[in-house]
């Protein structure tokens, strides 16, 4: 188990994820690829159905390369605009890691 | 950025919208039923009506309101777009655009005018067939909540709108009692490219009232297969409200076309139940503060995405146009509709035409300039292999590709000109009892702007006296066996590097008798002139022809006719005209594409040195003594390939010299002029080839006949631009030379 802890990266999403940054976040996923990954969203002020589409492909690309995609801390901004978007737990809410 | 200068932003973009409304309008008139064009007009009101609300033009406001009403109806299949319908909307457009003009340049538009308008436009949205039309066409029901007119609150009959558009009708029908719609929601890519952002149409969508949504993430893909910059949600919103489906639709205005909404009551009160709904808090300041924090901390472009996303129509373009500090504080705040964003995709920008044309201009010297260090170091580099001599040209070359790119900023479809024409012609068929179509082809042809500002003033008059005078009435018509319907028809054209705009009527044409006639008593022609049927019709344009008491004996033409030609000519222009009697007239209308260069060839004639247009030039041949002959006292052809042409000294025709020269001692240019038919113009020699720089000879002295403009040569020279076409005019015998006489003590 603490293996596992260890070999996780942790990535911390940006405060603004608006339109404009979904390509960036995209990018910065691609990276990311082919390690267990926590989200760090307690810096978010923003987020933009784009930049969530990028997030919920990133989710799905990790179930698919058998990795971990989880989202840690959040902001209360972010977690509204889960909600407002309609995001469901099986994506981009924070569960118990 | 001050207020006014924002306004003036939105009264540029007026005349944009009001171009689109008319085309669309033109196209539904021809049938075109395509929703699209629809919407597209529809947007068009839509868009001036927001615009003029943020800037409290009320009148604007109530009649695009109005208009925009019943345009509504249309969109919804309510009311069906007849020939009927239109009139009344060509009709309504024009008003719109009339009090566009009133709002931006101070005055009114005669209310009369307005109310009756208002009042069709208002009978069409109740499903009542216009005034004029033989059977009414029953609307079903009269139009969607959204469209009922409010009811007036003053004598005018206009009710004025507030900006946000929050109260917008169909509210005494819901009453308190609340309702639940369901909404499907599905953003397309264009939405977001527009700068939409779909989380903020959905948070307005939760103020509306107590909002459980449903996120569709199925569709989308794997991360190496996805476009971060697509769309590929889509929402399910079950929205408990007070509020009607028109204010839930009014939330997806600006971003309507850009997605696929449909809002529909809930069965039996109940929201959908497909997917797993997730309840929206009702507060969402966490949300807002967000906002409102963010573009501080962003970059230029998202700033001015952030501020357009609460911006109106008009704001959108500030924040395009704006600079970083002013992009975080446009004053976009007040608005409340969310609008699509073009700063982001950026595809255009509006720039001070004077700034072009200081560039132009520019660059213009910068020919002039590096057409004279060649020339100095070709003189100076009698072998010329010299590096700097080969580095020149480089320069040449890209010093032509700047200016042809500068041209090409400046170059503008003849379209809006063209729109304007069809209101005149409507305007002035509906003053003299006539029923006329005006046609129009090759709008998106390109010219320059100066050109097309100029051609404006010279093709309504020509418009207003084809209309006026060229097509008969709908009863003479009929008795020569035509369409009641006279069609007038405007095209245009590029052709050998100009642009050709004819205008062509199918109306009686040119009484030629009494045109020669007139031009005898006139002392235009003599009594035994021998004209073709093309040089009698030709005498219209002649300065001192025609008087008002003529307007009627030559069917109108005539009247100003020498006023447009000259205005034509002051462009570099010709026009001219044919017509065929009982079948109509054709005006042909030939501009330079540009009014800053010319690709020219440089020629000798009697020591003085000329530039003939590159485009009027077929081929250069040395005459040798067999080809040429002789025909009646002066004239001589020269055999080319086994046909004559004939031979044109242009040193004789411009009285440069006293006698003809000899051909065969100089060079011939086969020339095609644009009355048909070639020429050979005689020049003494050829220096070469190159793109000079106009300079306007009737700006900076006067018009020269036979000479079309000026420039500077690489040796600081003047040279003259030879005007072809006014050669060969007058090289074809004398019906052209009183007018250029005329013209040179003028």
């Amino acid at each position: 188990m603490a293996a596992k802890k260890a070999a996780r990266k942790e990535f911390q999403l940006a405060a603004v994820l608006d339109l404009n940054h979904a390509s960036v976040l995209h990018g910065e996923l691609m990276a990311l690829r082919g390690s267990d990954i926590v989200i760090d969203a307690t810096a978010v002020e923003r987020v933009g159905a784009q930049c969530a589409q990028v997030l919920v492909a990133g989710a799905k690309t990790w179930k698919a390369d058998n990795k971990a995609f989880a989202v840690g801390k959040a902001s209360d901004a972010y977690l509204t605009a889960m909600q407002l978007i309609g995001m469901n737990e099986d994506y981009l809410v924070p569960k118990e890691i | 950025m001050d207020m006014n200068e924002i306004k003036e932003i939105f009264f540029q973009e007026c005349e944009e919208q009001l171009a689109e409304l008319e085309s669309g309008l033109l196209k539904l008139n021809d049938g075109d039923r395509d929703p699209e064009t629809v919407n597209a007009v529809f947007r068009a009101v839509h868009s001036i009506k927001g615009g003029a609300g943020a800037f409290g033009l009320d009148d604007l406001v109530s009649f695009a309101h109005v208009f925009e009403t019943t345009l509504d109806c249309v969109r919804s299949n309510k009311l069906e777009p007849t020939q009927d319908v239109l009139k009344v909307m060509l009709k309504s457009a024009d008003v719109l655009a009339d009090l566009v003009g009133a709002s931006r340049d101070g005055g009114s538009v005669e209310e009369g005018r307005t109310r009756t308008l208002v009042k069709e436009l208002e009978a069409l949205a109740n499903g009542e067939a216009p005034s004029g039309a033989e059977a009414a066409k029953p609307a079903p029901k009269a139009a969607a909540p959204k469209a009922e007119t409010p009811k007036p609150t003053d004598d005018s009959g206009f009710q004025p709108i507030p900006f946000t558009f929050d109260d917008f009708g169909g509210d005494e029908e819901q009453a308190a009692d609340q309702t639940t719609f369901e909404i499907t929601f599905k953003p397309r890519r264009e939405l977001y490219a527009k700068g939409n952002e779909a989380a903020l149409l959905l948070r307005d969508l939760s103020r509306l009232g107590e909002m459980s949504i449903a996120c569709d993430a199925d569709t989308v893909p794997a991360l190496d297969a996805m476009d971060p910059e697509a769309a590929y949600f889509s929402w399910k919103i079950a929205l408990k409200t007070d509020k009607s489906e028109a204010d839930i639709r009014a939330v997806f205005e600006f971003a309507e076309w850009d997605c696929d909404l449909d809002v529909k009551l809930a069965e039996d009160g109940r929201g959908d139940d497909e997917l797993p709904m997730i309840p929206v808090p009702f507060d969402l300041s966490a949300f807002d503060d967000a906002e409102e924090v963010a573009p501080a901390t962003i970059d230029d472009a998202s700033a001015a995405v952030a501020a357009a996303e609460t911006a109106s129509a008009v704001a959108k373009t500030v924040a395009a146009r704006a600079e970083k500090k002013e992009a975080a504080a446009a004053p976009a705040a007040q608005a409340a509709a969310p609008a699509a964003a073009n700063a982001a995709a950026g595809q255009t920008i509006r720039v001070d035409l004077d700034r072009v044309d200081r560039l132009i201009n520019l660059v213009g010297e910068l020919v002039i300039n590096q057409a004279m260090l060649s020339q100095s170091v070709i003189e100076n580099d009698n072998n010329g292999v010299s590096s700097i001599n080969m580095g020149l040209e480089e320069l040449q070359q890209l010093t032509r590709e700047i200016q042809d790119s500068v041209m090409a900023i400046r170059a503008q479809p003849v379209k809006p000109v063209f729109q304007r024409m069809s209101r005149i012609v409507r305007e002035v068929a509906d003053m003299v009892g006539k029923q006329i179509r005006l046609i129009t082809e090759g709008e998106n042809t390109e010219v320059d702007k100066t050109v097309i500002d100029k051609i404006a003033e010279p093709l309504t008059h020509m418009i207003r006296n084809a209309v006026d005078h060229g097509i008969e009435s709908p009863e003479k018509r009929e008795a020569a066996g035509k369409d009641p319907e006279g069609t007038i028809k405007l095209s245009a054209k590029h052709r050998s590097g100009r642009i050709l705009i004819e205008l062509q009527d199918d109306g009686g044409g040119i009484n030629r008798e009494r045109v020669k006639q007139k031009a005898i008593d006139n002392d235009l022609i003599s009594p035994d002139a021998n004209l073709s049927d093309e040089e009698i019709d030709n005498l219209i344009f002649a300065p001192g022809f025609s008087t008002a008491d003529q307007i009627s004996d030559i069917s109108g033409r005539g009247v100003g006719m020498d006023v447009v030609k000259r205005s034509i000519q002051a462009l570099g222009g010709r026009i001219s005209i044919s017509s065929r009697p009982g079948q109509g007239s054709v005006f042909t209308m030939s501009l330079p594409l540009t009014l800053a260069v010319l690709d020219g060839m440089v020629v000798t004639v009697a020591g003085q040195t000329l530039v003939v247009p590159l485009t009027a030039i077929v081929e250069t041949l040395q005459p040798e003594a067999s080809a040429i002959h002789s025909f009646g006292a002066n004239q001589r052809l020269i055999s080319i390939r086994n046909s004559f042409c004939p031979l044109v000294d242009v040193g004789r025709i411009l009285n440069f010299r006293a006698t003809q020269a000899n051909p065969v001692e100089g060079v011939a240019l086969l020339v095609e002029s644009e009355g048909g038919g070639q020429r050979a113009l005689m020049v003494d020699a050829i220096q070469g080839q190159r793109q000079v720089v106009i300079k306007s000879l009737e700006a900076n002295y006067t018009h020269v006949p036979g000479i079309a403009a000026a420039t500077i040569l690489g040796d600081g020279r003047v040279a003259l631009i030879l005007d072809v076409d006014a050669v060969v005019a007058a090289s074809r015998g004398q019906s052209l030379r009183p007018e250029m006489s005329l013209a040179a003590t003028g």
